[in-house]
């Protein structure tokens, strides 16, 4: 009797044992959150909270220069487009890196957007478009991230044996965006193609809002790394250059930025042969205030 | 009563196993993670003694002239300005003399791209030639932030290093002797970076 009550101790503990490894293992696979015909973009306001971000001169930060555009993209977006939009902050608070690509990965996101304004050492000026480098990673990782970026199924593909399989994903989920990186260059050309040249309200391209064209380019951003959809970051315009920090504050320039960037995301969608859901037209609909 | 013992035996063998399974599984990737900051001071302690086996040897002379790299002003990129280092059979020496100019800032009409009262810890290169840069935490606290001015700071010493020491092959940034998610809110210090001489200004 003792030793079968034992032995039933010892099978619930082995099942507990072995429960927990494949409990406590990520899942790559994107969760099924929402239904299929709602799709959600991610849109992350750089910094926030005790991290601010790049200061200007005039005292201004990052951290409410990319909360205010992301808010006016947001609203755009919802407005034209039948997305779901995530912010991964809608106020001063700090977010960590980890959580920002979490949502977008929890929420199955079809594109995440990241908002900052640049920060030199000299009085550099302009915009730039960055997406993921991979110029640091270990040979395996990008020989993965080659087989991913040309062919869908990754996983069906890879060793039919259970480990490897954990194998890949641990890596994927650790350096998510590797397999994502043409559709994120994609992305930023067409960010990028419109951002310099901004244009008014009235859809006229003017001086005043113009910045430079820095092109675009790609840095290991520890907040794209474990993204696993297209992603870029948006360096709209220098805040360490008075000029351009003001141009920054300035509303009709953010309504232009998100706008520009808009215009970009949309004509992404296009290439990809997938036109943008507009969203349906729906009077009731509750409009987005813009701040 | 003989079956119940053999499995009882066999039952505490699974458990054993699992236990082996789980302890592996979990603990893999942290113990990778933790091996790389607490590399360096390990082995730091060797330092004090010469490590001239795998640096390239200057010749023999009291100074030995490497390019030392700041902010130009007119495009932002990374332009060197001359510098004399003492020469050493250490290539421990050699670099941390060399992270030392670079701290200095420059004397021209460039910019520096390491934050003031930056101080550098110590240096430790291995076999493959990865070099753990270990800074105080005026690199981050002081520093403008900023994706332009971080990844001027990134290069400035990786590049620098990987240019004027061919035995230095990459360059691990660390602050105050351990691994950092990001230098100042953008770019990510959480693995070795390889050389990127596209940051370099052209002659």
């Amino acid at each position: 009797m003792t030793n079968r009550r034992a032995l039933a101790a010892l099978a619930a503990l082995c099942a507990a044992a072995l429960a927990i490894p494949v409990l406590a293992a990520p899942s790559a696979g994107p969760s099924a959150a929402g239904p299929p015909e709602q799709k959600t973009i991610v849109i992350d306001p750089g910094h926030g909270g005790l991290d601010v971000g790049a200061k200007g001169k005039f005292g201004n930060l990052e951290k409410t220069v990319t909360l205010a555009i992301s808010l006016k993209l947001k609203a755009l977006i919802e407005q034209n487009l039948a997305y779901r939009v995530l912010l991964t902050r809608d106020k001063d608070i700090d977010v960590s890196q980890e959580n920002r690509s979490a949502l977008a990965n929890n929420n199955d996101a079809a594109v995440f957007i990241s908002i900052h304004a640049n920060g030199s050492f000299r009085t550099a000026t302009g915009a730039e478009t960055f997406y993921m480098s991979l110029t640091d990673l270990d040979e395996e990782t990008r020989k993965l991230a080659y087989l991913e970026n040309n062919s869908s199924q990754l996983e069906t593909r890879i060793a039919d044996d259970a480990k490897d399989k954990d194998a890949v994903k641990m890596i994927l989920w650790d350096m998510a965006q590797a397999a994502y990186i043409k559709q994120s260059a994609r992305l930023a050309e067409a960010i990028q193609s419109e951002l310099p040249a901004l244009l008014t309200k009235e859809g006229r391209p003017s001086r005043s809002l113009a910045v430079e064209n820095r092109g675009i380019k790609q840095a290991r951003f520890k907040v794209l790394t474990g993204v696993a959809c297209p992603a870029v970051l948006v360096e709209i315009a220098f805040m360490s250059n008075p000029e351009e920090e003001q141009k920054l504050v300035d509303e009709d320039f953010q309504t232009s930025v998100a706008q520009a960037i808009y215009r970009g995301l949309v004509n992404y969608m296009k290439g990809l042969g997938t036109k943008p859901p507009a969203s349906a037209p729906s009077p009731g609909r509750p409009s987005i205030r813009l701040p | 009563m003989k079956i119940p013992k053999t499995a009882l035996v066999v039952g505490l063998l699974i458990v054993l196993a699992a236990l082996v399974v789980l302890f592996f599984l979990s603990g893999a990737r942290e113990v990778i993670r933790k091996s790389a900051p607490t590399a360096p001071p390990a082995a730091a302690g060797s330092s004090a003694a010469p490590e001239g086996a795998a640096a390239p040897a200057p010749a023999a002379g009291p100074a030995v002239k490497v390019s030392v790299f700041f902010v130009r002003p007119s495009d932002g990129l990374l332009a060197p300005e001359e510098r004399e280092i003492p020469a050493s059979d250490s290539l421990i020496q050699q670099t941390e003399a060399y992270i030392g100019e670079l701290i200095k800032g420059p004397t021209g009409d460039m910019a520096g791209a390491v934050p003031p009262g930056t101080k550098l810890g110590r240096i430790y290169i291995t076999r493959e030639g990865t070099a753990y840069v270990d800074f105080s935490r005026e690199l981050v606290e002081n520093h403008p932030s900023g994706t332009t001015a971080e990844l001027s700071t990134v290069y400035a010493v990786v590049d620098g290093l990987t240019f004027n020491f061919k035995a230095v092959k990459k360059v691990f940034i660390l602050v105050d002797g351990e691994e950092r998610d990001t230098l100042a809110g953008h770019i990510s210090l959480d693995r070795p970076f390889l050389p990127d001489y596209s940051y370099l200004a052209k002659k």
